[in-house]
């Protein structure tokens, strides 16, 4: 009787320390539900959601305070994703914060440029260079073309760019190819 | 023969086999384009101005990026454009070029090479000749020469790949043909340039005259001919390898990281101008055939000709055509020959328009999996690039595919296999891409909140600090003030 | 698109499955009659003419009828029934099998079940009494008429099969000769000589019927050995029983099939292995369809853990 006890003591207590060090060793790292929305959000960084960047947007969706449908430059595909990651039904966007662009850069006219440095401070993504009473200049690489900076601009130039199609990025047409 | 081989590949005979072997030399065109984007990645910038006059083999176009080698004249005369033309790719696109018009002289630059006696200059020396002459692989990869050779400093064995890859390709069959001397010579300056000991010339067992040519002007015991197999697909780098040395190249790297060069055979030619001759890059061969051609040839052309000249050479039929670029395997089709010819344009096949067969359904026989070289499950990854599932096609290793198009040609369905599979890739291109510009605008973001709120907690900062200052001071002036009254109060009362 | 010489197309590959079964067929008529022929045909008009309004319904082209697929299964369900089963059961069998084991999935190449094995599994256990009663004698152009299409009863003309009289014989406890030469063993010799046809003419590749028949060989071997009041031996299960049909026209359907050469191993092995299983212990004369059936449903799991090594990988 003492026997079995002190067997399956310590039997258990040798469970135990596997599984407590398996716990500590193996422990998957918890990608939080945040980061998670985060990750399918475009980072526009644009506000069209109503929430000040991707990150408050996607904290607003975890604690279920914000609509799956609010991205315009996610487009259909982002919410439809966001719905999977949530295991929701997905739902049309909404037309109300906007339509989804064509991707795009803007750019500066440096000539009009008056120098306020209005735009600077709007840029989400610190991808406008430039100074006070200077010349002011986009960094088109890091332009995500949210347009924020357009409104804020006194003299109005600040326009937008379609991104020229590049042999790099060429994705063929799939409807072309099959022939069905 | 080699006693290896790979698995997979298919057994294709040549539809457009030629009238004549010899090549056709044409002489310098009126009028030539140079795209100064040949392949994937940078482009050369233009180091000329319209109207200014040049030469044959002066430098028109030069990048600092070292995976982008400089362009030259091939023709003398005037620069007469600077814009943007199409090139022979499957997305249709344009990029930046240079027109140059004939002054009808062909007036070259002076040309200096090493000579015959190449170890009077260094390897280091070479390589640099090699990168200013614009070389790149001209089997069609177009990857600079330079650096491959850089890379394979001290490889084993150098393989010279002249296996043509495409069926219907014929253009390096009439190089051996035509240059044997210039060939061998080429391959022991690149001997030399990579320090290493042995080369083997890899010719499809078909082409007996070349091998003949190639074996008689060979004097060197260290470099050999190897007749390999006809089969189809051959010609890839890493296959060829597995064939001859039955090495295979890991997924990710390169065969100089086993000690393998590998070399198409007319780099190796033209290798043999810069170095010896010091001539750059400004003519190659290419094979024009096709159904709808009553003269077949290959043609010795300056880079820049247009397509419709060379064409015209061959007697094409009066009705419409179906023009394919680079193979009939692997090439693009084209809708029109309003193209130049590039480093890269091995072929040009011309034929009367088919009806293309249908796509039907998939059966899921397997016989793509039979021939992929690459082992890979096309009927699996057909679905996958169909329905845009990158996770599931990448899972499968779409990215391994090699693009040789065994699969399209032995589906019994006709499904453009290779196709779906180039979508698939650009997709997963695309996806990658966006995951990266987002990861990029998420830290700048990041750190521009991180800025701002710095920038508040400093100036929260400073204001504490000036109030606490302010306070000091007030708490001072009170105090002094309150020693003046003191002061002052004892003052009175003295007078009292 | 690739230009160079013609090969092999799909409407071409099934013509040439169709081919192969010719000679089966053929001594089929001889042992049965006319009631094969009038089966096939009955299954044809109603394969194509299913295929045909259901390629309607989903608003497909009716070119895919071209690919010759519809005739294959039907064929194939045709010559699997017994040749005097009545008229309704092969009408009911092949249009159960288009529309349910085909159409409804999506048509050529979305089908996860054979779809002739669904139609004959469909009517096996619908229908038992019609399914297992095969003609002992040549029946004319006339009888076969009669007997298909009207109800007369057929108990006279019917007897069981080799494999039910074997199961039969060994459950009372008689010693059968196993390896005597009947019509089976004859129509089974007609589709293995069909078979090396389309191997032949690279219709088929050999892992599937090579291994299928392997599965049949050590299954039967391994019964012999512990159980040999129920097992029968191998030679005798080649070539009775839907063995060689099965081998090289049924389980080598590619649609339904493992897709990877090594699933491809797999998956005619295990079928071998359940068809002995099924054949010995079951309480059907024969278990080809209901075998395939399973390693259908399986093939998604077998094609995942046999992925093919890439090079390079």
């Amino acid at each position: 009787m003492i026997e079995a006890i002190i067997v399956f003591s310590i039997f258990a207590l040798l469970l135990g320390l596997v599984l407590g060090f398996s716990a500590k060793k193996f422990k998957v790292k918890g990608n939080p539900l945040v980061e998670q929305i985060n990750s399918i959000l475009p980072q526009t960084q644009c506000g069209q959601c109503t929430y000040a960047g991707c990150k408050p947007y996607a904290e607003a969706i975890a604690k279920g305070e914000a609509k799956i449908n609010q991205c315009p430059p996610g487009g259909q595909e982002g919410v439809d994703a966001l719905a999977e990651l949530l295991n929701v039904d997905t739902l049309p966007l909404n037309e109300e914060d906007g339509e989804t662009k064509p991707k795009h850069v803007v750019e500066i006219d440096e000539e009009l440029c008056i120098g306020c440095t209005l735009c600077i401070q709007a840029c989400p993504v610190d991808a406008i260079l430039g100074a006070s009473k200077v010349m002011t200049t986009v960094i088109a690489s890091e332009c995500t073309g949210c347009d924020l900076c357009i409104p804020v601009c006194p003299v109005d130039c600040i326009y937008l760019i379609d991104l020229k199609p590049s042999m790099d990025e060429y994705v063929p047409n799939m409807e072309k190819v099959t022939n069905v | 023969m080699s006693k290896h081989d790979f698995r997979g590949g298919v057994l294709i005979e040549n539809p457009y086999p030629l009238n004549q072997l010899s090549v056709v030399e044409v002489p310098p065109p009126k009028k030539a384009i140079y795209l100064l984007k040949q392949r994937e990645g940078a482009s050369a910038k233009p180091k000329v101005k319209v109207g200014q006059k040049v030469k044959v083999g002066q430098v028109i176009a030069v990048s600092n990026n070292d995976y982008c080698v400089p362009m030259h004249s091939s023709i003398s005369g005037v620069v007469s454009a600077i814009d943007d033309q199409p090139i022979a790719h499957s997305s249709g696109l344009k990029v930046p070029s240079i027109s140059i018009e004939s002054d009808g002289k062909d007036d070259w630059i002076s040309l200096k090479g090493c000579g015959e006696e190449v170890d009077k200059c260094t390897p280091d020396e070479i390589i640099e000749k090699i990168r200013n002459a614009g070389i790149v692989g001209m089997g069609g990869a177009g990857f600079p020469a330079h650096v491959k050779i850089k890379g394979a400093q001290g490889a084993k064995t150098i393989i010279i790949n002249a296996t043509e890859c495409d069926p219907a390709t014929l253009c390096d069959d009439a190089l051996m043909r035509k240059y044997p001397e210039e060939i061998i010579k080429g391959i022991e300056v690149l001997m030399y340039a990579c320090q290493s000991q042995k080369a083997i010339i890899a010719v499809e067992e078909d082409k007996v005259d070349a091998i003949i040519k190639l074996n008689q002007t060979i004097k060197n015991k260290n470099i050999c001919v190897e007749a390999v197999p006809i089969k189809y697909s051959t010609g890839a780098e890493k296959l060829l390898i597995k064939l001859l040395l039955d090495k295979v190249i890991p997924t990710g790297s390169f065969a100089s990281s086993s000690g393998v060069l590998c070399q198409n055979i007319a780099t190796v030619k033209a290798i043999y101008d810069a170095v010896v001759i010091g001539k750059p890059l400004v003519s190659r061969i290419v094979t024009v055939n096709g159904s709808a051609l009553k003269n077949p040839s290959n043609y010795e052309v300056r880079i820049g000709s247009s397509f419709s000249d060379i064409v015209k050479k061959s007697k094409p039929s009066a009705n419409p055509h179906e023009i394919r670029v680079g193979g009939m395997m692997m090439g693009v089709d084209v809708p029109d020959k309003n193209y130049s010819i590039c480093k890269i344009t091995s072929s040009i096949i011309v034929d009367e328009i088919k009806i293309k067969q249908k796509e039907s359904a998939c059966i899921r026989c397997s016989k793509c999996n039979e021939v992929c070289p690459i082992n890979l499950l096309p009927q699996q990854l057909f679905w996958f690039c169909k329905s845009d599932n990158t996770k599931k096609a990448s899972s499968y290793d779409l990215q391994d595919c090699i693009e040789c198009g065994c699969c399209s040609y032995v589906c019994p369905s006709h499904i453009p296999l290779v196709e779906y599979f180039q979508y698939g890739k650009a997709l997963v291109k695309k996806e990658l891409r966006e995951q990266e510009l987002a990861a990029k605008s998420r830290e700048r973001y990041e750190f521009k909140e991180f800025r701002l709120d710095r920038i508040k907690q400093e100036r929260d900062k400073m204001m504490a600090e000036k109030k606490a200052a302010l306070k000091a001071k007030m708490a001072k002036e009170k105090d002094n003030k309150a020693k003046i009254a003191e002061a002052l109060k004892r003052v009175n009362d003295k007078k009292k | 698109m690739i230009t160079g010489k013609p090969i092999l197309n799909t409407s071409n590959l099934m013509l040439q499955v169709i081919y192969g079964l010719i000679l089966g067929v053929a001594l089929q008529f001889y042992f049965f009659g006319w009631g094969v022929i009038y089966q096939i045909t009955l299954a044809l008009i109603t394969g194509i003419a299913a295929e045909i309004i259901f390629l309607k319904i989903r608003k497909k082209s009716i070119d895919a009828i071209k690919d010759n697929s519809a005739a294959l299964t039907a064929i194939l369900l045709a010559i699997s029934i017994p040749s005097i089963a009545p008229w309704w059961i092969v009408v009911l069998g092949t249009s159960f099998a288009i529309i349910f084991g085909k159409q409804l999935y999506g048509g050529l190449g979305s089908n996860p079940l054979n779809p002739a094995m669904l139609g004959y599994a469909f009517l096996l256990i619908s229908f038992p009494l019609e399914m297992t009663r095969w003609t002992s004698s040549f029946l004319s152009f006339g009888e076969g008429l009669n007997v298909i299409f009207s109800s007369i009863n057929i108990d006279a003309l019917s007897s069981a099969t080799r494999l039910e009289e074997a199961k039969f014989a060994l459950m009372e406890g008689e010693v059968s000769n196993p390896i005597q030469i009947d019509r089976t063993v004859w129509i089974n010799l007609g589709f293995l000589f069909g078979g090396v046809y389309l191997f032949y003419k690279k219709v088929i590749t050999w892992r599937i019927p090579l291994s299928f028949l392997a599965g049949i060989i050590v299954m039967s071997l391994l019964l012999m050995l512990i159980d040999s009041d129920h097992a029968m031996g191998p030679v005798f299960h080649l070539f009775h029983g839907a063995t060689m049909l099965g081998a090289f026209f049924i389980l080598t359907d590619p649609v339904s099939s493992s897709t990877t050469p090594r699933g491809r191993l797999i998956f005619g092995f295990l079928i071998g292995i359940l068809v002995i299983i099924i054949r010995t212990y079951g309480s059907y004369p024969d278990g080809v369809a209901f075998a395939v059936l399973l390693l259908n449903i399986a093939v998604p799991l077998i094609d995942y853990y046999s992925k093919p090594k890439v090079f390079g990988r």
